[in-house]
Formats: C-alpha cells, sequence, structure tokens
C-alpha cells in the first residue's frame, strides 16, 4: 500500500468520525442544555441569560451538521450538498478552537464544555488542539470522494487502523476520558450518598430488628426521621410496659441487608406534648424548631 | 428520666446516667427541645461512652454575651440580655467596634451588642468587656435588584424577606473592588451596622465568586470515605428566627431527603457528610486554638455558594465548612469584623 493511499484512507474515515463525534458532543451537552449548570464552554462568556439559549443552539448545530455529514457521505449527497456541510463542520471547528483559545484566557478556570458535564476540566492546549485538529480533519475531508464500502479485506484493516489511530490520539487530547474513568470507578461513600428515606424504610421493615420490636410499637409510620452522616434515625410511638416509650432505629445507608440497631427511650412527662401532638407528615415535623 | 435500652429478645434494660444533664443543658443554652432530643434519642441506641460528639454536653457560653446596652459609663456598660440586667467592665484595652473601632462612649442605649469577655483573675465575678460588636449585621445572599448604591438582597431567610443593604459611601469603593459585579444573580457577601431595616455595608466580607448565585462549583470526584477533620471556613450569620445569643451553626449539607425545604443536593465545594439539624459537630478555630462542640441549627444554604478561603492564618483549603451564629463565632475566638476565621470540622462519622 503506497502512501498516497493510505493518506487518501485517512481522510475517507474523517467523515464518519466527526459525525460520531459531533452527534455525541451534542447528547452529552443536551443535559447540560437542560438542565441549570451552563457555566462550561465558550458560551460562559455570554451574558447569563443567553446562556442556556447559546448552549442549545450550539447543541443543535452539532446534531444537525453530524446527522447531515452522515445523509451527504454516499452519492446521493456528493457535490455541493457534502461541500458545505463540510466546509460548515470546518469552520465550527476552527471557531471552536479560537473560542477555547479565548476562553482560557478570559477565564482560566472554566472547562471547555465539548462533552458538557464531562468537560469540566480547564481548557488546557490539549483541548485547543483537539478542536485545531478536528478542524484539519473536517478540511481534509471537503474533497472526499463518496464514501463506498471497503473493496478489499486489505482495506478495511486500512480503514480500521486509520480510524483506530485518530481515535486514540483525540483521546490523548481528551481530558474527558479521565473523568469517564473517574466516574466509572467512583462509589460515593454512604456519608455523601443521597439515600431516599423510603428506601431506608424498606431497609429497616426487612430488618430483624423491625420484627423484634414490631409487637412495641402504637404506629408503623415514624414520628422523626433524620440523618447523621452513614446512619438515618426513624423514631415510633411505642409502649413497654405499659409505658409510653419511643422507639429508635437507627438504619445504616449502605443498602438493603444494613445494619439496623434499635434503643428505646422512655418519653416521660418531658415529652408528653410531642406524644399528643398530631404529626400529618414526619418529615415535615422534622425541622420544628 | 429513665433511659433504656433493649439488649436482647428478652427486653432486657438497663439505666443509664446523665441524660437528664443533656436535657437540662439544652435548655440554658437555647437549644430547641427537639433538637435535644435526638441527641437522647441518638444516645438510646449508641454506647456514647467515650464519643464526646455523639454524647457531650452541647458548649454554653463562658466568654460572650448578647443583648441590648441599657447604659454606658467610662468603665462599664450595662447589657440587657432578655432575662437579666449584666454589668461589663470597660478598660482602655476594650476594642469597640461600631461599622469601625470607636470609643465605648459611642455606644448608645438600645444598641444591640456582643461582648467577648474574660473574668478577672482577682475577682473572677468581675467581667471585662475584651470586644464589643455593637450593631453587627452582615448580608450574604443573591442580589435581586440594585438601586444605586442599595441592593435588595435574597439572604435565604425562612420568611423569604429581602434584605437590603445601602453600601456606605466612604467604604463604597472596598467593596466594588472586592464585589466587581454587582448586578443581579451575582452574590453579595458584606459586613456593616444595623440601621432600622437596612444594612450600611462597610466592608466586604470575601471576594465575590465569578458564577451567578446556585452554580459553585462541585467538590472533585474521589473515592473513600470523607476525611476528618474537614479544613475550610467558618463564617458567621445573622440570627433568622433563632435566639441572639444560640450557639450553633448553619450546616452546609442538610440531608435533602428531610431538609425542610426542598434542597438542590449536594454540599457546595466541599466534601461534607450529609447531617440533620440536631447534630453536632466540634469545630476548632485554628487561629486561636479553640474547640467547641456545637448542634446544627439551621441550614448553610448560603455556605454552599461560596467556594472561597478564608486567610485569616494562612490559606485555608476552599469552601465553607460552617456558617456559625454571631454567638458561636465571638466564643471560638472570631472577629466579626473580619468575617470568618481559619476552621476544622469533625463530625461523629469520622
Amino acid at each position: 500500500m503506497s502512501g498516497v493511499s493510505f493518506l487518501a484512507v485517512v481522510r475517507e474515515v474523517q467523515v464518519p468520525l466527526i459525525a460520531v463525534l459531533l452527534i455525541g458532543g451534542c447528547a452529552a451537552k443536551a443535559r447540560q442544555a437542560f438542565g441549570t449548570h451552563h457555566e462550561s464552554g465558550p458560551t460562559a462568556m455570554f451574558p447569563p441569560r443567553l446562556r442556556r439559549p447559546a448552549v442549545i443552539a450550539l447543541c443543535a448545530t452539532e446534531l444537525m451538521l453530524g446527522v447531515a455529514l452522515l445523509a451527504t457521505a454516499d452519492r446521493a449527497g456528493a457535490g455541493v450538498p457534502a461541500f458545505a456541510v463540510r466546509a460548515a463542520t470546518a469552520l465550527l471547528f476552527g471557531t471552536a478552537a479560537a473560542a477555547l483559545n479565548e476562553l482560557r484566557t478570559r477565564k482560566p478556570d472554566t472547562g471547555c464544555g465539548c462533552f458538557g458535564d464531562l468537560s469540566r476540566t480547564p481548557v488546557s492546549w490539549r483541548v485547543i488542539a483537539r478542536a485545531a485538529l478536528l478542524c484539519a480533519a473536517a478540511v481534509a475531508s471537503i474533497d472526499v470522494a463518496p464514501l463506498s464500502m471497503p473493496d478489499s479485506s486489505r482495506q478495511a484493516w486500512l480503514t480500521l487502523a486509520a480510524a483506530a489511530a485518530e481515535l486514540a490520539v483525540l483521546a490523548a487530547l481528551s481530558p474527558e476520558i479521565g473523568q469517564v474513568m473517574t466516574r466509572l470507578s467512583h462509589a460515593e461513600p454512604c456519608e455523601l450518598r443521597e439515600v431516599p428515606v423510603g428506601r431506608t424504610l424498606s431497609t429497616l421493615y426487612a430488618s430483624a430488628a423491625w420484627r423484634r420490636c414490631q409487637r412495641f410499637l402504637v404506629a408503623t409510620a415514624p414520628i422523626d426521621v433524620w440523618r447523621e452522616g452513614c446512619w438515618r434515625f426513624a423514631v415510633f410511638p411505642g409502649v413497654l410496659a405499659s409505658r409510653r416509650v419511643d422507639v429508635v432505629f437507627a438504619v445504616h445507608l449502605t443498602g438493603r441487608g444494613a445494619p439496623v440497631r434499635v434503643g428505646m427511650l422512655d418519653t416521660g412527662t418531658a415529652f408528653a406534648t410531642s406524644w399528643n401532638a398530631s404529626f400529618p407528615n414526619p418529615l415535615q415535623i422534622y425541622n420544628r424548631v | 428520666m429513665a433511659w433504656w435500652r433493649l439488649q436482647s429478645h428478652s427486653g432486657q434494660v438497663r439505666r443509664k446516667p446523665g441524660i437528664r444533664a443533656i436535657r437540662d443543658n439544652s435548655v440554658e443554652s437555647g437549644i430547641p427541645a427537639w433538637f435535644s432530643r435526638r441527641a437522647l434519642l441518638r444516645a438510646a441506641v449508641f454506647d456514647t461512652r467515650g464519643q464526646d460528639l455523639w454524647a457531650q454536653r452541647p458548649t454554653i457560653a463562658t466568654s460572650v454575651a448578647t443583648g441590648v446596652i441599657e447604659g454606658v459609663r467610662e468603665d462599664a456598660i450595662a447589657v440587657h440580655s432578655g432575662q437579666a440586667t449584666e454589668f461589663f467592665g470597660v478598660s482602655p484595652s476594650t476594642v469597640t467596634w461600631l461599622g469601625a473601632r470607636v470609643s465605648p462612649t459611642a455606644l448608645r442605649t438600645g444598641d444591640p451588642v456582643v461582648i467577648r469577655y474574660r473574668r478577672q483573675d482577682a475577682a473572677p465575678k468581675q467581667r471585662l468587656a475584651e470586644r464589643i460588636w455593637a450593631r453587627a449585621g452582615r448580608v450574604t445572599g443573591a442580589i435581586l435588584k440594585v438601586d444605586g448604591s442599595e441592593f435588595l438582597v435574597d439572604a435565604g431567610r425562612r420568611d423569604k424577606t429581602p434584605q437590603r443593604v445601602v453600601l456606605a459611601p466612604a467604604s463604597s469603593r472596598q467593596i466594588q473592588v472586592r464585589f466587581p459585579r454587582l448586578a443581579p444573580g451575582y452574590l453579595l457577601d458584606v459586613i456593616g451596622t444595623r440601621h432600622g431595616d437596612h444594612l450600611l455595608a462597610v466592608s466586604p466580607a470575601t471576594a465575590q465568586p465569578p458564577y451567578h448565585a446556585g452554580h459553585s462549583p462541585r467538590p472533585p470526584l474521589t473515592a473513600g470515605h470523607v476525611t476528618v477533620p474537614i479544613s475550610g471556613s467558618a463564617v458567621w450569620h445573622e440570627p433568622d428566627d433563632e435566639p441572639p445569643g444560640l450557639l450553633g451553626l448553619a450546616y452546609p449539607a442538610i440531608d435533602p431527603e428531610t431538609a425542610a425545604q426542598p434542597a438542590h443536593g449536594g454540599t457546595g465545594c466541599v466534601r461534607l457528610p450529609y447531617l440533620s439539624l440536631g447534630s453536632t459537630v466540634r469545630i476548632r478555630n485554628e487561629c486561636t486554638d479553640r474547640t467547641a462542640v456545637l448542634p446544627v441549627t439551621s441550614d448553610g444554604a448560603m455556605a454552599r455558594e461560596f467556594c472561597d478561603r478564608c486567610v485569616m492564618c494562612g490559606t485555608s483549603p476552599k469552601g465553607r465548612i460552617a456558617d456559625l451564629t454571631m454567638a458561636a463565632f465571638v466564643e471560638l475566638g472570631g472577629n466579626l469584623e473580619d468575617g470568618c476565621f481559619n476552621a476544622t470540622l469533625t463530625t461523629m462519622t469520622g
């Protein structure tokens, strides 16, 4: 295989690769566009009220260009449509590289936002180089002939090798890869995990401690629920030896089958009012002062 | 009151001393009974011996008093604390703050004050005021409206009432240097003196974050449990509907599942374990080496908004870990006009 034909294969790979990156980037941005955080990417330089519309517009542009690149890749879209779409893609990446360079100067703490929430790492030369590389790739794809299936297995392998090599280069220039790896390997410790009260109560109701103490309870709805790091406490009214007691369960927030501890407190006269009070919603009485 | 703990299927119980002391103490320290009740219930489940955060009685003020001035003399001031009139000696070394350092004679009857005092060695019953803060106030929140040098600020109060802030003409430039974006949506944190319905801002409490309210950066993703003690900045807030002398703190990581108002989750830019009202934490002022065990008495929503550092003694890590009541801040050795101190926080999960 000559060097010239290898270069031709590399150019042919660009169209589907860029299309996939654009559609992937749009999908990653979509969550950011409809969420509350629009502080990353070049749109962070916009006035606050324009940030969200700008993210949505950018997301839509990427989606349209990605779909149009795929639609004009074969013979049906050859000619002016393919030229226009690929030139617009090159313009988008060229503008992105310049905007990221500006962002790096004006807001050095801001991420590029290229892949939404994954792109929170401050803009570096790697990210700018990636945008410039994609701009060059889009320019290189402008006069590529309509795509077709490989003629031979050798050409197919060459195409795969070219795509893999380019993906490796892009991965090396992408801080998002590190974020993805961190997220995949990250398990929030129990003290930082948001755990619904309903799940805690399910764990409690399935526990041996609950079955053991259920006979002392006069209600199955908690009168108070609160949390201390990895433990959530639930208090139930009960009667033990003809005395009113509060039965308090501590449920560890590690999931089903987690440790459950129990204790009882004689309510005494000091808390008689809390006994007699009505508790329409146990979660709302929680913050009574 | 009896304390029983279920120990086996047969329902054996045993008594535990000290619970009455905890309950009685809650009344002394002004902690709502609802919170102290949680301490009792917690103690009913766990053996709290040797774990001071679970069992220790919350701190009682030993060096701070709050109230309203009833009279001023050259050598003493009389302060009505709501229950009785208390007298504090004043010496040339007493520092008095009323928007700036002033002479104690500048204080007027009716001024609300916070006093840090010490007992005199020769006469332990006599208390000498070390520092007096009069009409001290602080507004921390998101700017809602700007009208020249006047601002309406959403300080996250329970009644949703916006706070009115007026920049003192002499301090306007100084504040604008630290808060260059005095526009709706951006955050403001200023210290000043209370005058009727507004705060006359005389100094910035920190530097303005570059982001809008509600967009504070998230803490980095790191594996493993939270390492305690947690270092950061401790700030103070004015009482909302709390008693003026309450020793407690607004905690930035209130469990969103059981919060009074729907919380957006998250803990600001510091990894803090979720707690609830009534939980206790140990706070240490790194600058004065004073420590106190304090109850969580409110939601530190505004502390979550700021990702700043305190530079009172060295540079603290980013983020506010506690928003103390005025009395707790002063009790721990902080000076209200400084706005913060470098602090470490220990929770019982550590």
